[in-house]
Order: C-alpha cells, then sequence, then structure tokens
C-alpha cells in the first residue's frame, strides 16, 4: 500500500493540461456530495421553511425535528436497540472468527480444506434464499421479536467473510513468533491475546469497522425478526417514517441524517481501515 | 496439512507426536463454533430452503407436493411480469460500469487530491439502502427537490412513483448512485495492475490518449470489467428488495417489484411459503448459473 503510493506520487503532476480532469471529478463527487448537503441541510429546518426557499440557506435552523423524531416516533430508542445489536453481534463475529481464523491459519486442523471451502462457498448464498427458512427456524426456537434472534442471524451472515478475512491475515503473521512464545510454555489463549491480536490488530479494526455497517445498515432481517415496536431498529424505523410522512420532507431528512450519522463518522475518522477492507473485497 | 497428519506417531521433524495431536485437537474446537455457526445458520437454511419448496405449508405443517409450487411459478403471470422488471433494471448494470469506468481511468490520472476522492466516491458504499432509497424517495418525492427545481422554472410537479416507468427509472436513478463509485475504485485496483511499462511503450509509439484507453486500459482490465459486470447482474436479481421497499414497496401494481421482494411477499402476505421457497430457490439457481460462467471468464483471461 505504501510502496504504490510512492510510485503513484512521483506521477502526480499540476500542470495545466490536467485541470480538466480534475475538474470532471469535481462535479462527479458533487453528485455525491450535494444530496446529502441537501438532506443535512433541511434536516434542520422547519417544514414551512423549506418549502418557501427549499435550495436555499435555512432561514430557520431548528433542531425540532430531531426534538419530534426522538420524542414522539422512538427514534432514539431505535438508535440504541441498532447500536446494542451491532455491538454485539460485532463482538460475538470477532471472537468466533479469531479462534477459526488462528486455527485455519496456523494450526494443523483436520479437515481444514474442506471447512474453508464450506466457508467460502457460503459467502454466495445470496440472502433472499435465507429469510424463509430463517425466519421459520427463528420462531421454532422462540427467537422471534427477541434481539438474541436478530445478533445470531447478523453473526451466522457476517461469519463466513470474517473467517475468510482472519484467516488471510493471521497468516502474515510469521510463525517464528509463535513458535517461540510455545517453547516459553505459552498456551492457546496466551498466544492468541498477546501475539495474534496484537500482530492482527489492523486486520481486526478493518473487519470490526465492516461488520458493524454491516449490522447497522441491514433492513430486511431487522424489518421481519424484530417487530414489537419498542423494540424496532434502527433502519425499520426510518423506513416507516419515510413511508408515513410523504410530505415532511424536513422531518424524514433527520430520520435520514441520524441513521448515516454513525457510518459518516466512521467513513470520517476509519477511512483508512474500510479502505484496507476494500483490498481484500476485491482479492475475493 | 493433510500430509503431516497422516504421521501422527513419526511426527514433525521436531515436535513429539502427542504435541501435534493436541494441536489438532485444539485447532478443531477453535474452529468448531464458528463452523457450527454457519452450517446451522446459513448451509443448513438453503437445505431447509429446498424442502419448503417442495411442500405447501403456512410454517406449521408441511404437505409434500412435490414439484407443485415451481409448476404454478411457471404458470404465474405475476412471475413472468416480475422478471421482466428486473430485465428492465438490467439497464443499470452499462450505465453504473461505464461511469465507473469513465470516473476510475479519471483517477488513475492521479491529479491532485485523487486520494480524497477515492474517500468521496466510496461514501454510498457506507449508507444503508434505506438511507439512499429514501433519499432518493424524497428528492422525487410531490414536495421534493427535483419537483421544487421544476417549479422554479414554471413545471406542474410531477408524480414520479405512480408510474412505473418513471419510479423504475428513479430505482436504476439510486442503483447507479450507489454503485457505481466502489466499482471504480474496483476497476482503479485493476489499473493500478497493468505493467507501466505497457503504457510507456505505448507512450514511445506515439499513442494518444484515447488510442492508449482503448486498445491498452480496456483490454488489459477485462478481467476485471468482467467480475464487475456479473457482480451488478447478481445483484440487480438478488438484492433489489432494499430499494423497493423503502421506495415504492413494488407498486404501482406490480411495476416496480423484483424478484426477489417478491419472495417476500410471499413469503410473509400469503398463505403459502411453499411458493416464495420455491421463488428463492430459482433465484439461487440462476445465481449460481451466472457464477459459474464468471469463473469460466475468469479462467479464460488466466489463460491469455
Amino acid at each position: 500500500m505504501a510502496e504504490e503510493d510512492v510510485i503513484i506520487s512521483k506521477r502526480i503532476s499540476s500542470s495545466w493540461s490536467r485541470w480538466p480532469i480534475f475538474g470532471v471529478l469535481v462535479l462527479v463527487a458533487l453528485t455525491i456530495v450535494y444530496p446529502l448537503y441537501f438532506v443535512i441541510i433541511s434536516s434542520f429546518r422547519p417544514n414551512a421553511d423549506y418549502l418557501q426557499d427549499p435550495f436555499g440557506l435555512p432561514g430557520v435552523w431548528s433542531l425540532e425535528n430531531y426534538a419530534s423524531l426522538i420524542n414522539t416516533y422512538g427514534v432514539g430508542q431505535a438508535f440504541m436497540n441498532s447500536m446494542f445489536v451491532s455491538i454485539t453481534s460485532v463482538v460475538c463475529i470477532l471472537i468466533l472468527a479469531s479462534l477459526a481464523g488462528y486455527a485455519l491459519a496456523k494450526l494443523p486442523v483436520p479437515g481444514k480444506k474442506q471447512m474453508t471451502a464450506i466457508f467460502v462457498s457460503v459467502m454466495l448464498i445470496p440472502g433472499p434464499v435465507l429469510i424463509i427458512p430463517i425466519y421459520l427456524m427463528l420462531a421454532r426456537l422462540g427467537l422471534v421479536n427477541t434481539f438474541a434472534g436478530l445478533i445470531l442471524v447478523y453473526i451466522a451472515t457476517g461469519l463466513p467473510f470474517a473467517t475468510f478475512f482472519l484467516t488471510l491475515s493471521f497468516r502474515g503473521i510469521p510463525d517464528e513468533v509463535i513458535e517461540a512464545a510455545r517453547i516459553d510454555g505459552a498456551g492457546f489463549f496466551r498466544i492468541m491475546w498477546s501475539i495474534i491480536v496484537p500482530m492482527g490488530s489492523s486486520g481486526l479494526a478493518t473487519l470490526a469497522v465492516l461488520q458493524f455497517l454491516g449490522a447497522w445498515n441491514e433492513l430486511i432481517f431487522a424489518f421481519i425478526v424484530v417487530t414489537d415496536p419498542s423494540m424496532r431498529l434502527l433502519t425499520p424505523t426510518l423506513a416507516s417514517i419515510g413511508e408515513r410522512f410523504l410530505t415532511d420532507q424536513p422531518l424524514v431528512s433527520a430520520g435520514l441524517f441520524i441513521t448515516a450519522s454513525i457510518p459518516l463518522l466512521l467513513l470520517l475518522f476509519a477511512s483508512k481501515y474500510i479502505m484496507q477492507g476494500l483490498q481484500v473485497g476485491v482479492s475475493r | 496439512m493433510g500430509a503431516a497428519s497422516a504421521a501422527p506417531t513419526g511426527g514433525g521433524p521436531r515436535r513429539p507426536g502427542s504435541f501435534r495431536r493436541r494441536d489438532r485437537i485444539i485447532g478443531l474446537l477453535a474452529v468448531l463454533p464458528a463452523f457450527l455457526v454457519v452450517v446451522g445458520f446459513m448451509a443448513f437454511p438453503v437445505a431447509f430452503a429446498l424442502y419448503i419448496s417442495f411442500t405447501r405449508t403456512n410454517g406449521l405443517t408441511y404437505e409434500w407436493r412435490w414439484f407443485e409450487n415451481y409448476i404454478a411459478l411457471f404458470n404465474d403471470p405475476i412471475v413472468l411480469q416480475v422478471f421482466l422488471n428486473n430485465i428492465t433494471f438490467l439497464i443499470s448494470v452499462p450505465l453504473v460500469i461505464f461511469i465507473a469506468v469513465l470516473v476510475s481511468v479519471l483517477l488513475f490520472e492521479r491529479v491532485r487530491g485523487w486520494k480524497f476522492f477515492r474517500v468521496i466516491f466510496f461514501l454510498p458504499n457506507v449508507l444503508s439502502v434505506a438511507v439512499i432509497g429514501l433519499m432518493f424517495r424524497n428528492a422525487f418525492g410531490f414536495n421534493g427537490a427535483v419537483n421544487q427545481a421544476l417549479g422554479l422554472f414554471g413545471v406542474e410537479p410531477i408524480q414520479f412513483f405512480t408510474n412505473g416507468t418513471t419510479a423504475i427509472a428513479i430505482i436504476i436513478l439510486a442503483i447507479v448512485w450507489s454503485g457505481f463509485g466502489i466499482q471504480s475504485l474496483l476497476l482503479l485496483s485493476g489499473l493500478t495492475s497493468i505493467n507501466p511499462a505497457v503504457f510507456e511503450a505505448a507512450a514511445i509509439d506515439g499513442a494518444g490518449w484515447w488510442k492508449r484507453l482503448w486498445y491498452i486500459t480496456l483490454p488489459n482490465i477485462r478481467r476485471v470489467l468482467g467480475f464487475v459486470f456479473i457482480i451488478n447482474v447478481i445483484y440487480t436479481f438478488s438484492a433489489l428488495f432494499g430499494f423497493v421497499f423503502v421506495m415504492t414497496a413494488g407498486g404501482p401494481g406490480f411495476d416496480t417489484t423484483t424478484i426477489d421482494y417478491l419472495v417476500y411477499l410471499r413469503a410473509f402476505s400469503a398463505t403459502n411459503l411453499g411458493s416464495g421457497a420455491a421463488l428463492a430457490v430459482l433465484i439461487f439457481i440462476f445465481i449460481g448459473v451466472l457464477t459459474v460462467i464468471q469463473n469460466r471468464v475468469f479462467a479464460l483471461g488466466k489463460e491469455d
């Protein structure tokens, strides 16, 4: 990565012939940034003010949309529910996938090839196939309308990629380091905790961000597994608000910004890790 | 690894056999939790879906009916209409790829700030389909930004979502908006792996920018292009649920219903879950075939 950047920076030129390229890129970037800007600005103004001059800056800045979403439509609770489900899922995925990834990368597991093949091939299962059987299984287990059921679904759907990803990134840890620790008498968990986790921390961070985004943004299972209004997650809550308030654009915009805020913050502060994940996504 | 385990008593060159055996047990125990969850909640559900698809069921009692659900699907005019909708949504594929190629080629020129652009183009990828879908529905809503802008020119507000054609066009726009960035980054990584000597040789031969693009750049990334193409087609047939759900709920009528949305409709608003499961199995087979084709294309690319 760093090496590639050095080569590239040599090729950066600031000659005038490059301005058209820069200009087109700015235009394309605006098509992404402007709609988001519009949503964010709209969310801070009352509907009447929006209708008067939608494209100008708000005449009145207000937080009333946010206040009514949180106080009246349960968005605050939904936010907390989403946070709880996403973090719990990510923690479980990281633990299970680290154990499996370490074993598949460094230990002589019997049937390793077959298990790796299963982890890789289930990644190809399209989402729609899982909806009906998983719903029926959760119903049979009494896990419909529980966070546990939804977390279980997120763990199961996240694990194949997570295991594959960590197996690849743990493979880069030198055998000699593990061997040396072992000669010093370190057991499995000791090696996991004091060698694999610190040395694979960059991969673990990337995976944590990607899996969190996956769980936070998920819509279908969040919608069908948890239906109790007080337990609703953020994305289904947002969808129903969007459906009910067709004519109140600023209110829906506030909901959009609340839902998008966490992913945007992650992109702002962890873009390095997200981009690393992209590289692996390609090799897949 | 298989060779090492074939000689348990002899052991490795340095390690006693019992140590090796303990490693194998520990390794197995470490993989097992993840493996069981994946088999139980990913692999088993596929088999279960296959079983359900051969039955008539309400989720509690199952009556084995062989191919009844499949035959009904093939004779169902709604399924045909919905499949044709999916074909219409394929319009998004060349659009996304065209813009992604354009952006990746421009990014490859490494103008000032290209790293910043990379993050911007990645942005839609971190957002939920619920957010993107609603953003587009808002923008094209009755008093949304688009109608407000048209209003400035004295145009009456347009009801974009009561007409199947415009509704599909807007969903396609959302697909393109959310997809081109990540794909341009995929193509960019393909471009960076081209040997720079190829470009230098072409520059020495006096090939212009367009010639280089057409005869060198694009042929050299045809494998990535093929990959992106298949991914888009698969996406069109299996992952539009979110957009359809928040933007149109499949309407008006079934005009914007896609095949994966129909699985959901059949599963949760019909009395026979078997029908939805059969449809899901058909999607699975269709996507499996596409994946095989994709692998063939990859293999061909590797040979030359």
